[in-house]
C-alpha cells in the first residue's frame, strides 16, 4: 500500500508532461482523489510546465487569428456546470427535528475509511479520468448529459479546496462525499447500499432550516457501486441527507435519512 | 537504429544571455489592457508563495476568461492574442509540422473558447490551463499518429528543441529565466524534462532514448521538474 502510493506518487511528472498512457493516466488519477498533496504538486507542476511551453512561444501567422476568430463566432459554447437539483420548484418542507436520527457520521480524521472508500473513489475516477487532464477528444461543441456530469464531476474533484468525506449508511453500505467549498458542489458516491426492491430508490436531499430540497435520485447500483452523482449551489448549513423513497422520486423525504453528512460550517 | 545525440549543454547561454530584453507582446485589446502576457513578461512582483490564481486581478487572464464564457468575441480576442503564441510553441514543439501545428493550436483555442465556462481557478491558473489543454491535444495527436503508422523515432528532437529557445526571435526575461533554470538541473533531470515535454516522448520511451531505467527516468521527471517549479518561482 505505502509502496504503491510511493510508486505513484513519482509518476507526477510524468503525468504532469502527458508521458504517461491512457492506463497510468487513470490510475494515477484515482490516486489524486486521495492524495491531497499529489493534487498540490500537480497543480504546481503543471505551472512550471506552463513556463516551458511559454519560454516555446512562436507568433502564428497572422491570417490565422481571424480563422479562429470566425471559427469560433460560430461555435456554440458549452454552459457552465449542470445543476442538478431543481431547488426553484419546490417549496420543501423542514424535516422535523424530532424524527431525525444521525447516523454515525466519520469526518476527515477517519483515515481507515478513507483506504476503504477508495475503491469507490477510483469508480469516480475512472470515469472521469480522461475529463481531469482536460479531454479534448469532443470538439462537436455538443455536450452529452454524461460528459457535462463528467466534467462537472471532474472539475469539484479536481478543486483546490476538495475535501473527502464518509459516513456510513445506517441501513447498510457506505457514503462518500468529495466536496469543494469553493465550488459550493460535491460528487457523491455510495457502495454496498442494500438492493431496494424495485418500487424504490434512494434519494438525495440538500436540508438545512430553510427546507429540503431534492438533489436526484441515485441511479441503480452498479458492482454494488451508487453514483457519482454531482449537487451543486450548495448553501452554507446545508446538509447532505440520502432516504428511501418511491421509485419516481419524492419531492419532500418522507422516511428519516438512512445517511446524513454535515458537509461544513 | 536510434540515432541519439545527447542533448547540447547550455551552461554558458542561461547566465551568459544578453540582459537586454525585447518582448515581443502579442497585440492586447485595449479594453483588456495591463493583462499579464504568456509569451513573456516579468513576474518579479510575485512572490514564490503566491498562487497567481488565489488573487485573479482586473484584467488577468482569469478574469477575462469569465467574460469568454460569456460569449464576449472581444474577450477571446484578448485570449487569443495572450495564448496563441505559446500555444503555437508548444504544439509545435511537439509536432513539428507547421501546418499541423497551425490547425492544432486553432482547435486548442476554440477548445478554450468552448469550454470557457468550465474553467476552474481554484485548480490552477488560466495559462496552466490553456497550455496543459494544448500540450495534451499535441500528444494526443502524436499517439494517434504512432498507432497509426510505428513513429519513427525523431533523433535528437528535443535538443534541437532547446536550442532554438535560445535562437527564437522572440527573447524576454521570462525566456532567459527558464533556460537558467533548465541549466539549474542534472543532465538527466533536463534530459527527462525537455524530451518528455518538448519532445512529446513517453517516460518508457525516453528511457530508452536514454539507456537508463524507467524508474529513474520518472523520478527524474518528477525532480527535474520540481527544481524548476522552485527555481521559477512559481507554486
Amino acid at each position: 500500500m505505502q509502496a504503491r502510493g510511493a510508486g505513484q506518487h513519482a509518476l507526477v511528472g510524468a503525468y504532469v508532461m502527458d508521458a504517461v498512457t491512457e492506463a497510468e493516466r487513470a490510475s494515477f488519477e484515482r490516486h489524486l482523489l486521495t492524495c491531497e498533496q499529489c493534487r498540490e504538486d500537480v497543480r504546481g507542476l503543471r505551472e512550471a510546465a506552463a513556463r516551458l511551453a511559454e519560454a516555446a512561444a512562436i507568433p502564428p501567422p497572422p491570417e490565422r487569428r481571424e480563422r479562429t476568430l470566425q471559427a469560433a463566432a460560430r461555435m456554440r459554447q458549452q454552459p457552465p456546470l449542470v445543476v442538478s437539483h431543481k431547488r426553484q420548484l419546490l417549496a420543501g418542507r423542514r424535516w422535523r427535528q424530532g424524527s431525525r436520527r444521525l447516523p454515525q457520521f466519520a469526518g476527515d480524521g477517519a483515515r481507515p475509511w478513507l483506504a476503504r472508500v477508495a475503491l469507490g473513489a477510483a469508480v469516480v475516477l475512472a470515469i472521469t479520468a480522461t475529463v481531469f487532464g482536460l479531454h479534448l477528444s469532443a470538439m462537436q461543441g455538443r455536450l452529452t448529459a454524461a460528459e457535462q456530469r463528467d466534467t462537472a464531476i471532474a472539475t469539484v474533484l479536481g478543486a483546490h479546496d476538495a475535501t473527502t468525506l464518509t459516513a456510513k449508511v445506517t441501513t447498510g453500505g457506505t457514503a462518500t462525499v468529495v466536496m469543494s467549498h469553493r465550488m459550493r458542489a460535491l460528487v457523491f458516491i455510495a457502495s454496498g447500499l442494500t438492493r431496494l426492491p424495485a418500487a424504490q430508490a434512494y434519494e438525495l436531499w440538500l436540508m438545512s432550516p430553510a427546507g429540503d430540497t431534492p438533489a436526484g435520485m441515485l441511479p441503480p447500483a452498479r458492482r454494488g457501486m451508487s453514483g457519482p452523482m454531482v449537487v451543486n449551489r450548495l448553501r452554507p448549513g446545508e446538509q447532505l441527507a440520502m432516504t428511501v423513497e418511491p421509485a419516481t422520486g419524492a419531492r419532500r423525504p418522507t422516511s428519516a435519512p438512512v445517511v446524513l453528512v454535515v458537509l461544513g460550517p | 537504429m536510434i540515432d541519439y545525440r545527447p542533448p547540447v549543454r547550455h551552461a554558458t547561454q542561461g547566465a551568459g544571455a544578453s540582459r537586454q530584453v525585447t518582448p515581443s507582446r502579442p497585440v492586447v485589446s485595449d479594453e483588456y489592457r495591463g493583462v499579464e502576457d504568456m509569451a513573456g513578461g516579468d513576474h518579479a512582483d510575485g512572490t514564490p508563495q503566491d498562487r497567481p490564481v488565489s488573487r485573479p486581478r482586473p484584467g488577468s487572464l482569469e478574469v477575462i476568461l469569465a467574460e469568454v464564457a460569456k460569449g464576449d468575441d472581444a474577450a477571446f480576442r484578448a485570449v487569443y492574442d495572450q495564448a496563441a503564441p505559446a500555444v503555437l510553441g508548444i504544439v509545435r514543439r511537439v509536432l513539428r509540422d507547421p501546418a499541423q501545428s497551425e490547425e492544432v493550436m486553432q482547435e486548442v483555442l476554440l477548445e478554450i473558447w468552448r469550454t470557457a465556462a468550465r474553467f476552474d481557478p481554484s485548480a490552477g491558473s488560466a495559462t496552466a490551463w490553456i497550455l496543459t489543454l494544448a500540450h495534451r491535444r499535441a500528444v494526443d495527436r502524436v499517439r494517434s499518429e504512432q498507432r497509426a503508422a510505428e513513429r519513427e523515432l525523431r533523433a535528437a528532437t528535443a535538443s534541437i528543441a532547446y536550442d532554438e529557445v535560445s535562437d527564437a526571435a522572440l527573447t524576454s526575461l521570462e525566456q532567459q529565466r527558464v533556460r537558467r533554470c533548465l541549466d539549474g538541473l542534472t543532465d538527466l533531470q533536463r534530459e527527462s524534462v525537455t524530451l518528455a515535454y518538448y519532445g512529446g516522448y513517453s517516460y518508457r520511451e525516453v528511457a530508452q532514448l536514454l539507456g537508463v531505467a524507467v524508474g529513474t527516468v520518472k523520478t527524474r521527471m518528477r525532480d527535474g521538474l520540481i527544481r524548476l517549479r522552485d527555481c521559477l518561482g512559481v507554486e
